[in-house]
C-alpha cells in the first residue's frame, strides 16, 4: 500500500494491509459476509414496509453540502466541474417527487481532513443505506430506524453466527438494543454529560471525534442526540420552526465506544428557507439551480436518514478500525486502490 | 521591480525603506550637523484623520519607572516588548500582511510569494485574499501549469520560512471561493499539516474590504480570462465594448445578523484546529458586526478603513465610501477581543495609533506590495523593521513598554476635524471621544 502523505501520523499496525492479504483475510471475509447479511436484512424490512429503493445517482453539478472539513471530488463533465456525492440527499428530496418512500444503498466519497485517518471510523469512500419519506417527522425518523435496526441485529445474529463467533463478537452485546427503546437526549444534555466527563464539548458544534467516542463508551445501546444547534450542519438540515437556531435533526451513536452510525432528520424545503440557510452555510445559491428550482415549484416535505453501512458493520461485528468493513479501503491521505 | 504603483500612499519613502531598511526612518545621515530639520507642511497624499492625530508624549512616566523597577537601570527602546498575540497566532510584533486577493498586481507577478517568503522569516501572521483558486487554481493537481503565486506555493514558502511557533496563515474564502472549496481544500492539504497541528492556520470570512465597501471583489481581466471564469464571476464591458480588457466582479455576498452568526458558528464547527478570522469593510454599523463576530467565536476581527486595499475600485468608491479607520476604531471602542485594523499603514506612527486607539495589530498591504517589489528578497523585512524601530522608540517616548499600554490619551487631535462638520449637531471632540470609548 502506498502511503504518500501521512508520515509518521499513522501508525503502521493501524493501516490496511495490502490487497491481496486483506481480501484473503479470515476477519475481512467474516466482516464483508456480515456486511452482505445487512444490506440483505435493510432491504427486506424497508421493502416489507412499502419502500421503492432507487439506484444512486454518482454525480452531478451539486453534492451534500453539510459534511464537516471535508472536500468534495471535482469530475470533468464535458467541460462542466460535476461532483462525486458526498451523499444523495438533494436527489432523495427530489425523489419524493415520483414516490413517498424511497432508499438507496449508495456510494459516498469524502475527501476527509487528515486527522479523521486515525479515528477508526472514517473511510473516504464509504455506503450509506439512505432512507427518505415524504411528510415524515423526526419522531416518525426515530421509529422507523430503530425497527431497521433492530430487524437488521436480528437478521445477523441469525445467520451470521459463525462469523460473529470467530469474530469474537459476543451476541449478549446486542440485548439492550433488542429489548430497550433507543435514549433521545438533546445536543444540550450531551453537551452537558461531556461536561460532566470533563470533556470541553463546544455547545455551538457538532459533538466532536473525541467527544463522540466518550460519549458512546458510556452506554450499551444505541441512543439518539437530537436538536443540534443550527451551524453545525448544512442547508439540508430542517429548523424548529418554535425554535429558532434548534435543528430538527439527530445522529445515532452506537455503545461502547464505536460512535455515530448516522445522521438525519427533517429538511429544509422551502425555496425562501433553502437561500436563506445556503447564505448562513457560506453557500453560493446560485450552484444550487437546479435543486432551487425544484424547490421554487414546490419539494414536498420530508425526513430521513443515512446510515454508515461499514460504521453499522464494524459496530455489529466489533471490528477495531472501519477498515476492516470494506474490501478497497481508502483512508484519508493515504493513497490506496 | 515590476510596475506596481501605490499613488495614494507616499511610494517613495516606502520604497526607500524597502531599499535602506531602518536608515531610512531617519533624515539622510549625510546632513547630520549641517541641516536643521523641524516639522514640514504635510505634502503628499491628503492627510486623514489618523495623520493629523499626533502621538504625545507625558512629561510623567510612571510606567517608565515601574520598567526601570524591573531593569534595574534607566530603560531605553531597546526594552520596548512587542511580542504579542494576533488573533491566536504568537507575533514578534503587532503588524501582520493583509490579504492581496487574486489582483494582477500580487497573483502571477511573484510578489506573493516573496511576500510569503519575507513575512513568514518575519513570525508575522499572513492573511491569502480571496478568489485565487478559482481564478489561478490551487497548484497542486495542475503544478506544471499553475502559477508560480498560487495559493498553495505561498503556503508552503510561508511554512518553510517561519521561525518554530511565531505567525501563522489565514486563508479567506469568498462565496465563489466556496465553489471551489478554498477551506476544505486547505484543511485537508498535508502542506497545511504542520501550521494545523501547530495551531498556525486560520480561516478568513471576508464580509467586506476598505477599498469597496458593498462591493465584491473586482479585477481587469484579458477577455480571454474572462471568458474561462464567465459561469462563476459576472463580466462587465466596462471599457467599451470590444475593449481588450473587460471588468470581473464577484458578488459582494449577503449577509444579515444570522447569516454572519450563523457562518462563523458553521467554520468553527468544520474546521476546528483552524482559528476563525472575520474581515470586515468599513461600514455604519461595523460596531455591531464586529461585536457579532466576537460572540459568535471569531478569534479575531479585521477592520479595513475607506482608506485601504490593494484591490481595483471605482474611484467613488475610494473618494467617498465607507468609513475612515479612525471612525472605525472609535466606534468599536473598548473591548477585550482581538481588532486587527488596515487601511494606509506602513510606518509605525500611524500603527501606533490604530493601536492607541484598540486595535491588537495593524495590516500591512499595499505597502508590503511595494516593499516586496522594490526588493524580493528584503523589501518587506526591511520595511517592517523600519516599523519594528519606529514602534519602539514610540512607545518608549510614551513611558510604555508593552503593547498592551497604549491608550487613546496617547494621542491627541486638532480640534476641527472631519467629524466636525458644521452642520452637524454638536458631538464631542475627537479626543472626547476616543477616551469615552474607552471608558
Amino acid at each position: 500500500m502506498t502511503q504518500t502523505t501521512l508520515g509518521e501520523t499513522v501508525p503502521a499496525a493501524k493501516l490496511p494491509p495490502g490487497t491481496r492479504e486483506h481480501l484473503t483475510s479470515p476477519v475481512t471475509q467474516a466482516a464483508l459476509r456480515i456486511q452482505n447479511a445487512v444490506t440483505t436484512a435493510a432491504r427486506e424490512h424497508l421493502g416489507s414496509i412499502g419502500f421503492i429503493e432507487l439506484t444512486p445517482p454518482v454525480i452531478g453539478p451539486v453534492t451534500d453540502p453539510g459534511v464537516r472539513g471535508a472536500k468534495q471530488l471535482d469530475v470533468d463533465y464535458y467541460g462542466h466541474r460535476y461532483k462525486l456525492m458526498t451523499s444523495v440527499i438533494l436527489y432523495k428530496q427530489a425523489s419524493l417527487l415520483a414516490f413517498d418512500k424511497i432508499f438507496y444503498v449508495a456510494p459516498n466519497v469524502r475527501m476527509e481532513p487528515l486527522e479523521t485517518a486515525t479515528t477508526g471510523r472514517h473511510l473516504v469512500e464509504f455506503t450509506q443505506i439512505d432512507v427518505e419519506v415524504r411528510d415524515a417527522r423526526r419522531d416518525d425518523i426515530l421509529d422507523l430506524l430503530q425497527g431497521l435496526l433492530r430487524h437488521v441485529v436480528e437478521h445477523v445474529l441469525r445467520e451470521s453466527k459463525a462469523d460473529l463467533e470467530a469474530l469474537g463478537r459476543d451476541p449478549d452485546a446486542f440485548g439492550p438494543l433488542l429489548r430497550e427503546d433507543f435514549e433521545r437526549m438533546t445536543h444540550a444534555e450531551a453537551v452537558g454529560r461531556l461536561r460532566g466527563l470533563l470533556h470541553g464539548q463546544s455547545s455551538d458544534a457538532e459533538i466532536d471525534w473525541q467527544g463522540e467516542k466518550l460519549i458512546s463508551e458510556q452506554t450499551d445501546r444505541p441512543f439518539f442526540i437530537v436538536d443540534y444547534p443550527k451551524g453545525s450542519r448544512g442547508f439540508t438540515d430542517g429548523e424548529s420552526a418554535t425554535r429558532p437556531g434548534i435543528l430538527r435533526n439527530f445522529d445515532l451513536i452506537a455503545p461502547d465506544g464505536f460512535g455515530e452510525l448516522c445522521s438525519g432528520g427533517e429538511r429544509t424545503h422551502e425555496y425562501r428557507r433553502l437561500i436563506e440557510r445556503m447564505r448562513e452555510s457560506g453557500e453560493n445559491p446560485a450552484k444550487y439551480a437546479w435543486y432551487l428550482a425544484l424547490a421554487k415549484e414546490g419539494l414536498p416535505a420530508s425526513a430521513g436518514f443515512g446510515l454508515g453501512l461499514e460504521r453499522l458493520t464494524r459496530y455489529l461485528a466489533g471490528l477495531d478500525a472501519i477498515w476492516q468493513a470494506n474490501a478497497y479501503p481508502k483512508l484519508p491521505g493515504i493513497a490506496s486502490p | 521591480m515590476t510596475a506596481v504603483r501605490a499613488p495614494r500612499l507616499p511610494e517613495g519613502a516606502i520604497r526607500a525603506r524597502a531599499r535602506e531598511g531602518v536608515a531610512a526612518i531617519f533624515p539622510a545621515v549625510g546632513e547630520y550637523g549641517h541641516a536643521l530639520f523641524g516639522a514640514a507642511p504635510a505634502t503628499g497624499p491628503v492627510p486623514d484623520e489618523l495623520d493629523r492625530t499626533r502621538i504625545v508624549p507625558p512629561v510623567f512616566v510612571p510606567g517608565r519607572l515601574e520598567r526601570m523597577f524591573e531593569l534595574g537601570r534607566e530603560p531605553l527602546y531597546g526594552d520596548v516588548d512587542l511580542r504579542c498575540r494576533i488573533g491566536g497566532f504568537a507575533a514578534p510584533l503587532p503588524v501582520f500582511l493583509c490579504a492581496f486577493g487574486s489582483t494582477q498586481a500580487a497573483t502571477g507577478s511573484g510578489l506573493g510569494v516573496a511576500a510569503a517568503e519575507q513575512a513568514g522569516r518575519l513570525g508575522i501572521p499572513m492573511v491569502i485574499g480571496e478568489n485565487i483558486v478559482p481564478m489561478h487554481g490551487y497548484g497542486r493537481e495542475d503544478e506544471a501549469t499553475a502559477p508560480k503565486d498560487g495559493m498553495l506555493e505561498r503556503i508552503r514558502t510561508y511554512a518553510a520560512a517561519a521561525p518554530a511557533g511565531l505567525g501563522g496563515v489565514v486563508v479567506q474564502q469568498s462565496t465563489e471561493d466556496a465553489d471551489a472549496e478554498v477551506w476544505n481544500l486547505v484543511y485537508s492539504d498535508p502542506v497545511a499539516t504542520r501550521l494545523l497541528e501547530e495551531g498556525r492556520l486560520a480561516f478568513e470570512l471576508k464580509v467586506g474590504q476598505g477599498a469597496k465597501p458593498g462591493l465584491g471583489g473586482m479585477t481587469v481581466l484579458s477577455r480571454e480570462c474572462a471568458e474561462a471564469v464567465s459561469d462563476l464571476y459576472s463580466v462587465d464591458e466596462a471599457f467599451g465594448r470590444g475593449a481588450a480588457r473587460v471588468l470581473r466582479s464577484s458578488s459582494p455576498g449577503t449577509f444579515t445578523e444570522e447569516i454572519l452568526r450563523r457562518q462563523i458558528h458553521l467554520m468553527r464547527n468544520n474546521y476546528p484546529r483552524a482559528r476563525t478570522w472575520v474581515k470586515l469593510h468599513p461600514g455604519r454599523d461595523v460596531a455591531q458586526a464586529a461585536e457579532l463576530a466576537w460572540s459568535a467565536g471569531a478569534d479575531a476581527v479585521t477592520v479595513d478603513g475607506a482608506e485601504g486595499g490593494t484591490g481595483w475600485a471605482p474611484s467613488v468608491f475610494l473618494d467617498q465610501v465607507g468609513l475612515p479607520l479612525a471612525e472605525c476604531l472609535r466606534r468599536i471602542g473598548a473591548h477585550d477581543a482581538a481588532l486587527l485594523a488596515s487601511g494606509r499603514i506602513w510606518e509605525g506612527g500611524r500603527a501606533l495609533k490604530c493601536l492607541a486607539l484598540g486595535a491588537t495589530a495593524a495590516g500591512l498591504g499595499r505597502a508590503a506590495l511595494l516593499a516586496v517589489d522594490e526588493d524580493g528578497a528584503e523589501g518587506l523585512v526591511r520595511l517592517v523593521r523600519c516599523l519594528e524601530l519606529e514602534l519602539r522608540l514610540l512607545l518608549s517616548a510614551l513611558g510604555r513598554y508593552r503593547i498592551g499600554e497604549l491608550a487613546p490619551d496617547d494621542l491627541w487631535l486638532p480640534e476641527g476635524g472631519p467629524s466636525q462638520s458644521p452642520n452637524a449637531s454638536p458631538s464631542p471632540s475627537p479626543n472626547q471621544a476616543f477616551e469615552e470609548a474607552w471608558r
